[in-house]
Protein backbone atom coordinates (compact mmCIF):
# COMPACT_ATOMS: atom_id res chain seq x y z
CA UNK A 1 0.00 0.00 0.00
CA UNK A 2 1.50 3.31 -1.09
CA UNK A 3 1.92 6.25 1.28
CA UNK A 4 -1.04 8.12 -0.26
CA UNK A 5 -3.35 5.18 0.25
CA UNK A 6 -2.01 4.50 3.72
CA UNK A 7 -2.52 8.16 4.68
CA UNK A 8 -6.04 8.03 3.23
CA UNK A 9 -6.91 5.05 5.40
CA UNK A 10 -5.35 6.71 8.48
CA UNK A 11 -7.29 9.91 7.80
CA UNK A 12 -10.50 7.92 7.37
CA UNK A 13 -9.98 6.02 10.65
CA UNK A 14 -9.17 9.27 12.45
CA UNK A 15 -12.20 10.85 10.78
CA UNK A 16 -14.53 8.18 12.16
CA UNK A 17 -13.03 8.75 15.63
CA UNK A 18 -13.46 12.52 15.23
CA UNK A 19 -17.13 12.11 14.31
CA UNK A 20 -17.66 10.06 17.47
CA UNK A 21 -15.85 12.68 19.56
CA UNK A 22 -17.87 15.54 18.04
CA UNK A 23 -21.05 13.61 18.93
CA UNK A 24 -19.75 13.41 22.50
CA UNK A 25 -19.04 17.14 22.48
CA UNK A 26 -22.60 17.91 21.43
CA UNK A 27 -23.99 15.42 23.95
CA UNK A 28 -22.16 17.00 26.86
CA UNK A 29 -22.17 20.58 25.56
CA UNK A 30 -25.86 20.80 24.65
CA UNK A 31 -26.99 18.23 27.24
CA UNK A 32 -28.77 16.23 24.53
CA UNK A 33 -28.82 12.51 25.17
CA UNK A 34 -28.50 10.14 22.22
CA UNK A 35 -31.63 8.15 21.34
CA UNK A 36 -31.39 4.39 20.53
CA UNK A 37 -31.17 5.09 16.78
CA UNK A 38 -28.52 7.77 17.41
CA UNK A 39 -26.47 5.22 19.36
CA UNK A 40 -26.83 2.72 16.51
CA UNK A 41 -25.49 5.36 14.11
CA UNK A 42 -22.45 5.68 16.35
CA UNK A 43 -22.09 1.88 16.18
CA UNK A 44 -22.15 2.16 12.38
CA UNK A 45 -19.31 4.72 12.42
CA UNK A 46 -17.28 2.32 14.58
CA UNK A 47 -18.00 -0.52 12.13
CA UNK A 48 -16.89 1.72 9.24
CA UNK A 49 -13.65 2.53 11.05
CA UNK A 50 -12.89 -1.14 11.62
CA UNK A 51 -12.20 -1.78 7.92
CA UNK A 52 -9.82 1.19 7.75
CA UNK A 53 -8.04 -0.06 10.86
CA UNK A 54 -7.59 -3.50 9.26
CA UNK A 55 -6.10 -1.81 6.18
CA UNK A 56 -3.60 0.04 8.37
CA UNK A 57 -2.58 -3.06 10.29
CA UNK A 58 -2.63 -5.76 7.58
CA UNK A 59 -2.44 -3.81 4.31
CA UNK A 60 -5.25 -2.84 1.91
CA UNK A 61 -7.47 -5.74 0.90
CA UNK A 62 -10.92 -5.87 -0.72
CA UNK A 63 -12.32 -7.74 2.29
CA UNK A 64 -11.43 -4.84 4.59
CA UNK A 65 -13.13 -2.33 2.31
CA UNK A 66 -16.16 -4.63 2.17
CA UNK A 67 -16.45 -4.52 5.97
CA UNK A 68 -16.38 -0.72 5.86
CA UNK A 69 -19.08 -0.74 3.18
CA UNK A 70 -21.24 -3.04 5.32
CA UNK A 71 -20.89 -0.60 8.21
CA UNK A 72 -21.76 2.35 5.97
CA UNK A 73 -24.83 0.57 4.53
CA UNK A 74 -26.02 -0.27 8.02
CA UNK A 75 -25.52 3.37 9.01
CA UNK A 76 -27.46 4.52 5.94
CA UNK A 77 -30.37 2.25 6.91
CA UNK A 78 -30.45 3.56 10.50
CA UNK A 79 -29.99 7.25 9.70
CA UNK A 80 -32.36 6.98 6.72
CA UNK A 81 -35.03 5.51 8.98
CA UNK A 82 -34.59 8.33 11.47
CA UNK A 83 -34.78 10.95 8.73
CA UNK A 84 -38.03 9.34 7.52
CA UNK A 85 -39.41 9.38 11.07
CA UNK A 86 -39.03 13.15 11.22
CA UNK A 87 -39.37 14.21 7.60
CA UNK A 88 -43.12 14.82 7.55
CA UNK A 89 -44.01 18.55 7.73
CA UNK A 90 -45.23 19.58 11.15
CA UNK A 91 -43.59 16.62 12.81
CA UNK A 92 -41.14 17.01 15.63
CA UNK A 93 -37.40 16.52 15.17
CA UNK A 94 -34.96 14.95 17.60
CA UNK A 95 -32.25 17.20 19.03
CA UNK A 96 -30.96 20.57 17.93
CA UNK A 97 -29.85 21.24 14.35
CA UNK A 98 -26.18 21.82 13.63
CA UNK A 99 -25.35 24.07 10.67
CA UNK A 100 -28.95 23.76 9.54
CA UNK A 101 -29.22 19.99 9.61
CA UNK A 102 -30.03 17.55 12.39
CA UNK A 103 -27.37 15.07 13.41
CA UNK A 104 -29.13 12.10 11.80
CA UNK A 105 -29.22 13.99 8.49
CA UNK A 106 -25.51 14.75 8.83
CA UNK A 107 -24.96 11.07 9.59
CA UNK A 108 -26.83 10.06 6.42
CA UNK A 109 -24.61 12.36 4.35
CA UNK A 110 -21.45 11.13 6.10
CA UNK A 111 -22.29 7.47 5.45
CA UNK A 112 -22.76 8.34 1.78
CA UNK A 113 -19.38 10.12 1.90
CA UNK A 114 -17.78 6.98 3.40
CA UNK A 115 -19.06 4.92 0.47
CA UNK A 116 -17.63 7.46 -2.00
CA UNK A 117 -14.32 7.50 -0.09
CA UNK A 118 -14.06 3.71 -0.17
CA UNK A 119 -14.71 3.78 -3.92
CA UNK A 120 -11.89 6.34 -4.36
CA UNK A 121 -9.47 4.42 -2.15
CA UNK A 122 -10.22 1.21 -4.06
CA UNK A 123 -9.65 3.01 -7.36
CA UNK A 124 -6.19 4.06 -6.21
CA UNK A 125 -5.39 0.66 -4.73
CA UNK A 126 -3.02 -1.46 -6.73
CA UNK A 127 -3.14 -5.20 -6.23
CA UNK A 128 -4.42 -6.56 -2.93
CA UNK A 129 -1.52 -7.01 -0.55
CA UNK A 130 -1.97 -10.72 0.10
CA UNK A 131 1.70 -11.28 -0.67
CA UNK A 132 2.87 -9.23 2.30
CA UNK A 133 3.82 -11.12 5.41
CA UNK A 134 2.26 -10.13 8.70
CA UNK A 135 5.70 -9.09 9.87
CA UNK A 136 6.08 -6.62 6.99
CA UNK A 137 2.64 -5.15 7.61
CA UNK A 138 3.30 -4.87 11.35
CA UNK A 139 6.59 -3.06 10.72
CA UNK A 140 4.83 -0.38 8.65
CA UNK A 141 2.11 0.05 11.27
CA UNK A 142 3.68 2.84 13.29
CA UNK A 143 3.66 6.62 13.80
CA UNK A 144 0.59 8.45 12.62
CA UNK A 145 -1.03 5.21 11.39
CA UNK A 146 -0.81 3.64 14.84
CA UNK A 147 -2.05 6.91 16.37
CA UNK A 148 -5.15 6.89 14.13
CA UNK A 149 -5.92 3.31 15.16
CA UNK A 150 -5.50 4.10 18.85
CA UNK A 151 -7.73 7.16 18.51
CA UNK A 152 -10.48 5.03 16.98
CA UNK A 153 -10.19 2.41 19.72
CA UNK A 154 -10.25 5.11 22.42
CA UNK A 155 -13.41 6.64 20.90
CA UNK A 156 -15.02 3.19 20.78
CA UNK A 157 -14.14 2.46 24.42
CA UNK A 158 -15.54 5.86 25.41
CA UNK A 159 -18.80 4.84 23.71
CA UNK A 160 -18.82 1.57 25.66
CA UNK A 161 -18.73 3.55 28.91
CA UNK A 162 -21.20 6.17 27.66
CA UNK A 163 -23.75 3.59 26.50
CA UNK A 164 -23.55 1.68 29.75
CA UNK A 165 -23.87 4.82 31.89
CA UNK A 166 -26.78 6.05 29.76
CA UNK A 167 -28.76 2.84 29.24
CA UNK A 168 -27.31 0.32 31.67
CA UNK A 169 -27.38 -3.33 30.64
CA UNK A 170 -30.91 -2.95 29.31
CA UNK A 171 -32.74 -1.15 26.54
CA UNK A 172 -32.36 2.61 26.27
CA UNK A 173 -35.52 4.67 26.56
CA UNK A 174 -36.77 6.21 23.31
CA UNK A 175 -36.23 9.73 24.60
CA UNK A 176 -33.65 9.58 27.39
CA UNK A 177 -33.62 12.50 29.80
CA UNK A 178 -30.99 11.32 32.26
CA UNK A 179 -28.27 8.73 32.72
CA UNK A 180 -29.33 5.30 33.92
CA UNK A 181 -26.50 5.33 36.44
CA UNK A 182 -27.83 8.52 38.06
CA UNK A 183 -30.61 6.47 39.69
CA UNK A 184 -27.97 4.75 41.77
CA UNK A 185 -25.87 7.79 42.65
CA UNK A 186 -26.47 9.80 45.80
CA UNK A 187 -28.00 13.20 45.06
CA UNK B 1 -27.16 -3.72 24.93
CA UNK B 2 -25.65 -1.05 22.66
CA UNK B 3 -22.76 -0.88 25.12
CA UNK B 4 -22.20 -4.60 24.57
CA UNK B 5 -22.10 -4.11 20.79
CA UNK B 6 -19.54 -1.32 21.24
CA UNK B 7 -17.54 -3.55 23.57
CA UNK B 8 -17.38 -6.43 21.07
CA UNK B 9 -16.31 -3.96 18.34
CA UNK B 10 -13.59 -2.54 20.61
CA UNK B 11 -12.31 -6.04 21.41
CA UNK B 12 -12.33 -6.81 17.67
CA UNK B 13 -10.12 -3.76 17.03
CA UNK B 14 -7.68 -4.65 19.79
CA UNK B 15 -7.54 -8.23 18.52
CA UNK B 16 -6.73 -6.90 15.06
CA UNK B 17 -3.92 -4.77 16.46
CA UNK B 18 -2.54 -7.86 18.19
CA UNK B 19 -2.35 -9.53 14.77
CA UNK B 20 -5.26 -11.99 14.94
CA UNK B 21 -7.06 -10.98 11.77
CA UNK B 22 -9.45 -13.94 11.56
CA UNK B 23 -10.63 -13.60 15.14
CA UNK B 24 -11.04 -9.84 14.69
CA UNK B 25 -13.21 -10.28 11.60
CA UNK B 26 -15.28 -12.89 13.45
CA UNK B 27 -15.86 -10.45 16.30
CA UNK B 28 -16.76 -7.76 13.76
CA UNK B 29 -19.38 -10.17 12.40
CA UNK B 30 -20.81 -10.71 15.88
CA UNK B 31 -21.08 -6.96 16.52
CA UNK B 32 -22.56 -6.34 13.05
CA UNK B 33 -25.25 -9.02 13.46
CA UNK B 34 -25.97 -7.75 16.98
CA UNK B 35 -26.36 -4.21 15.67
CA UNK B 36 -28.71 -5.31 12.87
CA UNK B 37 -30.86 -7.32 15.31
CA UNK B 38 -30.95 -4.39 17.73
CA UNK B 39 -31.96 -2.06 14.90
CA UNK B 40 -34.75 -4.46 13.96
CA UNK B 41 -35.98 -4.35 17.56
CA UNK B 42 -36.14 -0.55 17.43
CA UNK B 43 -38.04 -0.31 14.14
CA UNK B 44 -41.35 -0.06 15.95
CA UNK B 45 -42.51 3.52 15.38
CA UNK B 46 -44.78 3.82 12.36
CA UNK B 47 -43.66 6.21 9.65
CA UNK B 48 -46.18 8.96 8.85
CA UNK B 49 -45.16 9.86 5.34
CA UNK B 50 -48.55 10.47 3.69
CA UNK B 51 -49.67 14.09 3.59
Amino acid sequence: MGPFLRLGNAAAAAGMATILLVAFGLQFGLKEFPCPLCNLQRVAFVLCGFGFLLNLRFGAQPLHYALTLLGALFGLAVSGRQVLLHVAPGGSAYGSPMLGLHLYTWALLLFLAVIVLVALLMMFSARPEHHNTDHQAALRFRGVYRLAAYLLIAATLANVANSFLLCGPFECSDNPTDYWISKYLPT
Amino acid sequence: MTGLIFLVAAIAMMTALAGYRGVAIGLFGVSFVGAVLWFDRHMTDPLSLSL
